[in-house]
Parts: structure tokens; sequence; C-alpha cells
């Protein structure tokens, strides 16, 4: 069987006016999901994602990004320069036929290009537009910029991340902006089956900042706060309860060769002695109080780490039952057995960034295959889109190129 | 007709700890009914009571962890070892649309509950599995829960202080990631499971999604041939980046600056004449270069405020600037309040609380807000009896047996 006779979202179109991490990782869901993704850049210099580094060899080029050869694969590129009057009217074509518009902008832009959630669903009463931002569309913050910074910032993220003697710390990557993408995708899902039974589409309002604030779910955040007065604060590389009574460990430590997560075992208690030999461990005045004996145990578990190596005691620990994973780099969980044998990466060739292995998609349903395609180079599909799928004339299609409307 | 996208959508949820439930606890508040089935010993994980607050009477209804990830739902209770149990949730999942559970690749099969059997009595039934690190393989048997993910998916070594060893975001970052694409996946199933009747068996793994929101330091690496490194607070493309000390204790603010246009509008928001006329910060690798000069020109101004006002003087002047938020910040903010952002409820006996809301709006959809987590086997009756069928006998019978408790059973360890 073939992905487009079993993926999910398979038929259904996307107009992904967005820019940058979170648009881009929202209509990557929906492709990885079936979805047609037709992207629409600026001329000449396309996404802002394309400016972003890493390149091939360390020089700048707008077609070997890796965030965006990452996030864009197997959608269409197509440019528009949405300035321009006429290119209103090109999207405006382009969502007549389509189930799904994302875009990016700042709050308002949308109304002031003349494509208004309320005017393009006039054109097509069924579209979904989803408007992915820092803040949200409406409040106080509105006219508030952001960035992944900002946003980890604000969310509160931030002040959960880090060591606790130091400055707060931002986590690796643009997470704030992958959860708005996330949240995105999953809102647009949801108003795709509300589509099913009212018929009619729906707009969206997704906020970055509130995305990652939405994490904090089931750790008791804003309760330890209310009831104990406690702001819950970076814990290293611990979790941030810290009620003599929680679980422990939950942690980084060191070994011989690198660093290892060390986690209690919650169906196993003693396994911790069992594994290290440490009879401390399966003591009743620790077992009950494991958060109280942090450090002591921390210091039981560093002896004994120090003499294995990241595998030996990766390995040592997941026969008895104690979950304890090694910390790998990128390289080596690009080649890790468990990886290798599920194919996550797999090879995708591209014109100027040569073959490379490419994540694949958590939403690899077990009866598909992961599509292949590779990124779009800027501009790749104006033909198909414009001539094809428009039908403009090729009159019209060289006029539009030579004003650098396209 | 219901205004919730998932109305007329049931869920069997078998989950537990975090992943799991958060990603049930969000189909719960776009409209699904999901009845959350126990374990018969109730809200402990082993011997550990996640974040125990409780007192009282019945201090297994205030384990705070489990009220916060389970809004919205039913609970009733099964031991699913006892044949009663398992024939009992063999009938709910012959009325459910959905069956989703975060256990241990070997554990479904051992209940005889594998997507065959769950098939048997509902052909067109969704199964989630979420494990770890995926259902096949040579680690399919290992143990991980979401922390422990962070390392092996590559996030770990990648985040961290720059001359620090590797780390970690804080909290449960990989569950929470894994329960939005979870749901994002079920989703996905149950609409095309409306157009052509199809259920199917999906399966998240929790540390794919974890390489999915890092996807792009994989291309990196290949393409430079080189290990990302640990960045701290700054960005690759962008000077300034990071977070600048304001006043008060442990107060900080972000600030990122990503043209030239917005380098002269952050020196003339902090009155850095010096640097605003000095042509040759107009290139964000000089000022990278000069990075102490600039560093200390900042926190010389954010230092004298407080980080709240000085996010508000630097928006102002077209600065991307973000406080570095705390917890009573967030109850306060007035953005958040602005959009309802925060859910709030009480519960008889956890009291009133505060809880992270949907980071999304919808025009005319709704979602469910302001409902709490069920007591432990509050919708017993009414799951086993109204919509089961099972006669109240036979319900008094199974609960005597412990197949479908009232109140969590002492554990017996096996």
């Amino acid at each position: 069987m073939t992905q487009e006779s079993t993926a999910a979202l398979n038929n259904l179109k996307v107009v992904d006016l967005s820019v940058g991490y979170a648009g881009s990782y929202c209509t990557k869901i929906l492709r990885d999901l079936g979805a047609t993704v037709i992207k629409v850049e600026l001329p000449e210099t396309g996404d802002v994602t394309r400016q972003y580094g890493p390149f091939l060899n360390d020089e700048p080029n707008i077609e070997t990004s890796a965030p965006f050869l990452y996030l864009n694969a197997g959608k269409k590129s197509i440019t528009l320069d949405v300035s321009n009057p006429q290119a209103i009217e090109i999207i405006k074509s382009l969502v007549a036929t389509s189930d799904i518009i994302v875009e990016s902008f700042h709050p308002g832009t949308m109304k002031s290009l003349g494509m208004s959630y309320e005017s393009l669903s006039e054109l097509n009463p069924k579209i979904i537009m989803a408007s992915l931002t820092h803040h949200g569309q409406e409040g106080p913050y509105k006219e508030y910029l952001g960035s992944d910074i900002t946003s980890y910032a604000l969310s509160g993220y931030m002040y959960l991340t880090g060591d606790e003697d130091r400055e707060p710390l931002k986590a690796g990557g643009r997470q704030s902006e992958y959860q708005c993408g996330l949240s995105g995708a999953l809102s647009i899902v949801a108003a795709l089956i509300g589509r099913l039974f009212s018929n009619s589409g729906q707009y969206i309002d997704v906020s970055a900042t509130e995305s990652l604030t939405s994490t904090f779910d089931g750790v008791g955040y804003f309760r330890t706060y209310e009831k104990n007065g406690i702001e819950p604060l970076r814990a290293g590389t611990r979790l941030i309860a810290r009620e003599p009574s929680a679980a422990y460990p939950s942690r980084l430590l060191p070994c011989k060769d690198g660093w290892v997560h060390v986690h209690y075992s919650p169906s196993n208690p003693e396994g911790l002695a069992f594994l290290t030999g440490s009879e401390r461990l399966a003591e009743d005045e620790v077992l009950g109080e494991m958060m109280g004996h942090a450090d002591e145990i921390d210091e039981l578990l560093t002896m004994w780490l120090s003499n294995h190596t990241r595998e030996e005691i990766q390995t040592l620990a997941q026969e008895v039952r104690v979950p304890f994973t090694m910390v790998q780099s990128i390289d080596e969980t690009l080649n890790d057995p468990q990886n290798l044998h599920r194919n996550f990466f797999v090879d995708i060739d591209h014109s100027h960034a040569g073959t490379l292995k490419y994540p694949t998609s958590p939403f690899r349903l077990r009866t598909a295959e992961w599509m292949t395609e590779s990124p779009p180079l800027l501009g790749q599909h104006n033909h198909e889109i414009y001539m094809d799928t428009l039908q403009l004339s090729e009159e019209e299609y060289k006029t539009l190129s030579e004003n650098r409307i396209i | 007709m219901t205004d919730l996208a998932l109305g007329k959508v049931r869920i069997a949820d078998l989950t537990n700890v975090i992943a799991g439930p958060v990603s049930t606890r969000v189909l719960a508040q776009l409209g699904a009914e999901v009845i959350k089935v126990e374990l018969p010993w109730g809200r402990a994980i082993g011997n550990i009571t996640m974040h125990a607050s409780g007192s009282g009477d019945r201090p297994y209804n205030q384990v705070t962890s489990f009220n916060e990830v389970n809004r919205a739902k039913k609970s009733i209770a099964l031991d699913l070892t006892h044949e009663e149990g398992r024939k009992a949730f063999l009938e709910l999942v012959s009325i459910s649309d959905i069956v989703i559970q975060n256990y241990s690749p070997r554990v479904m099969a051992n209940l005889g509950l594998d997507y065959e059997n769950l098939r048997a009595v509902k052909p067109d039934i969704i199964m989630i599995s979420m494990p770890a690190l995926g259902l096949e393989g040579p680690w399919s048997q290992y143990i991980s829960f979401g922390p422990g993910t962070d390392a092996l998916s590559g996030l770990s070594s990648v985040t961290g202080y720059q001359d620090g060893p590797p780390h970690k975001p804080g909290n449960f970052y990989a569950d929470h990631n894994s329960a939005f694409h979870v749901t994002t996946g079920i989703m996905a199933s149950l609409y095309k499971r409306f157009i052509t009747g199809e259920g199917q068996h999906i399966e998240i793994v929790l540390r794919e999604a974890t390489m999915s929101v890092i996807g792009e330091q994989f291309i990196s690496y290949q393409l430079t041939g080189r290990e990302p490194k640990r960045m701290g607070n700054e960005d690759l493309n962008f000077y300034p980046h990071g977070i600048y000390p304001c006043k008060g204790k442990d107060s900080w603010i972000a600030i990122s600056i990503e043209s030239n246009d917005e380098w002269e509008k952050l020196c003339i928001a902090m009155d850095l004449t010096d640097l605003l006329i000095d042509t040759k910060y107009l290139n964000v690798n000089t000022r990278r270069e000069n990075s102490p000069t600039i560093d200390e020109a900042i926190k010389a101004w954010t230092s004298k405020r407080t980080r709240k006002d000085a996010m508000h003087q630097l928006q102002n002047d077209g600065v991307r600037a973000g406080a570095v938020s705390k917890a009573s910040d967030l109850l306060e903010d007035p953005q958040l309040k602005s959009r309802k952002y925060i859910d709030q409820f009480d519960h008889p006996d956890a009291g009133p609380s505060s809880n992270p809301g949907l980071p999304f709006q919808f025009s005319t959809m709704e979602s469910v807000e302001g409902i709490r987590a069920p007591l432990f086997a509050e919708h017993r009756q009414w799951v086993l009896g109204n919509l089961l069928g099972i006669r109240a006998s036979t319900i008094k019978s199974l609960t005597e047996s412990g197949t479908t408790p009232d109140v969590p059973i002492d554990r017996v360890y096996t």
C-alpha cells in the first residue's frame, strides 16, 4: 500500500503563508499525516528559515539551511510577494480550493492585506485558518514582538530550566516555536473533525508562549505557589518537585565516559540497590523519603557510575528493570541500534544539500511507509501550481515573474 | 449538533503518570468522553505517590499531579488481571472509539488485550500505544520515562550552558511533547476513520517525538560534520540574544535582536548612543565579537528595572523582550487573564486550583474548561450500570471481590 491511500489527511490541501519554525513545524506535521502543503515564500529570499544556519560547508545558502531542510521535506514551494495586491488574488484563488491556511504574521496583518478569516471564509466557508504568534491575536500583549527565547522566558519554562545558582537556561533548539507549531497542528486536526459534522470551517488562534506553559500540567506548578507560596524553581537536571517524599532520583549524573540519566524504578524500588550493590539504597529510611535523601543517593550512585561506561550502565540497569539511559550525542543518536532498526532516519536526496539522513516523523503509522520527498528549492513548484493548478496563461505567468511578484 | 470537536467520541483510557493522561486530558477538553480505567490500588506509581498533598479521609483523591492531568474525565477502577474485570473492560471497548495505554510493550499482550483482542469486540477501534522507545527493535524492552528520553534523543546533548555538561529542560518536557503529538495522531486517525470506517493500531514513540523537535540538529551535524554545540542562551544567527539580570532577587529578562533595525531600536530604547552611532555594530558578527561591551551596557540598563517594567518599556520601543516569569507572574499576567488561559475549578477533596489551559482558541468550536478530575471510581455506577448494563447485584459482588473497587485497595506485590 502506498502512503497516498493510507495517510490520514490525504486529499487535504494546506496553504502555508507562515515563516519561521512554528508554522513550518505545524505544516510539517500536516504533511507527515498526508496533506499536500503549498508553501508560499517571498521571491529571492524565501522563508526566513532559509537564512538560518548551519549551512552546508558553513556557506550561507538559502537552499542548504539545516532547519529549512528539516522542516520542509515534501512540501511544495511557490514564490509570491504578498505585499502586492495581485498576490492577494492568487492566494485567494488557492484558498478557494484548499482546506487549511496557516499564517504567522503579526496580529492584524492578514486583515490589512485583505485576507481576514471572515473574508477568506466567504470565499470558502469550509476553510480552517490557524494564526500562530508568540502571544496570541488579542489581549494587552498582542502588539508585543516575540522570539523563541522571549516566549520560553514568558511562559515560565525558563525559570524552571538550568542550575539553581546560575542564570535560567533555554532548552536546546527552539522549543517554544516547536510547541506552537505542534499546538497548531493539534487544533487544526480537531477543527477538521469538527468540520465533518458542522460542514463549516474554523479560525484558530495559537500562542507560542501558552503552548509552553501548557507543558506544566501535572507537576503542581501553580498549586505549589497557591498553596505554599513557593515559586517553582529550576533544579539542575532534577525534577522540580522538592517534597522529601517525592520520587527520586531523576537526573543526569557523570559516569566513566560521559553522562547518564538515572531514574527511580517505580515497579522495582529496590532495583537501585540491586544494581549498584549499595544496601543503603534499599533501606526504608531512604525509600520512604527519597527526595529527602537526594544528595546521598547521588553520591552512592556516582560511586558506582564512575566505574562504568554509558553503555555498560544502560545495559546492566535495563537488565534488572532499572530505567537508566545514556546521554547520546547527535551523531550517536543518528546511528543507535534502535533508530537503525526502526529506520527512524531515512536518506533523502536534495540537489544542493546532497543525500542526508532526515528524521522521519513520530506519525509513521504502521500501515504506511514514510514519504521520502526532498525539501523544495525556492519556487520549485511555481510552474506546477501557477500553470497546472491555477491555470494561469503563459502570458500572465510571465508578467508576474517580470514584475517580481512571483 | 454539538459545538465540541469530539462530542461524539468515547475513549477508554488506561494511561498513567503524565504523557498518556495529558493527551486524553486535551481530548476530554475537546469534548471526548474519556473514561479513565484506574488501577485498583489507586493513584500511586509503584510505592511512590506523586506530589502527594493529601490528608484527611480520602488522601487518594488529593494527589495533585493526578488531579491536574485528569481534568474533565470520568473514573472507574478495574483489576484487569481478574477475568471479570477484563470482560467488563472489553464491554467498554465495544462501545468506545479509542483505547489508549502507555504500559511497557509486554503488558497489554500479557493481559490478553492486544489490538487483535480489542478489534474482535470493536472492529473499527483505534488503539494507541505510546512506548518510550518503540514496540519493536533491540531497545524495545527498555524502560524509560520522559526525562530519560531527553538523554537518549540528543536533546540533553544540545541543552546546557556553553561551559557546562549536558543538561535538560526542567520538568517533564518530553512527556508533554509526546502527549500533544499523541493527541494529534489520535485525532488524525479518528478523522480518517470517520471517512473510511477503518480503525487502526497506532504507535507514537516518546523518544521519536522528542527527536522530531530537534530535527534540525541531525541535519546540521551532517551538513557541517560537527557535533552541534550547547549554545546556552545564545543563538547561532542573532546577537544580542540571551537573558539579563533585572532588579530583584533571581529576576531576569530575555532579549533577542534579530536584525540591524532591531539593534538600533535596542540602542535607542536603552539610550546607548555610543553603540548606536558606531556603524561597525550593524553586523551581527561584530556585535558577537564585542559581546563583553554590549552585554555590560545592556546589563547596566536592565539591572535598574524590574523584569516587567523592562519588558514593557522595551516592547513599547519595538524590541523583542520577555520577562523570565515565575508562577506568581503567570497567575497575574494580564495577557493570560484577558485570554482566560488558566483553567480554574474547585475539587471537593483537594480544594480550588489553577491549571494550564489550552494554548489555542477556536472561533466557534467550544472546549471544556473548569471541570475537575474525577474522584477515585466516581463513575463506577454510571459506567458499569448505565453504560454497560451490568446489574446492581453483579456490581456489588465485583466490588467485594476487588475487581472494581470503590476505594483503593492495598497493592499486593507479586
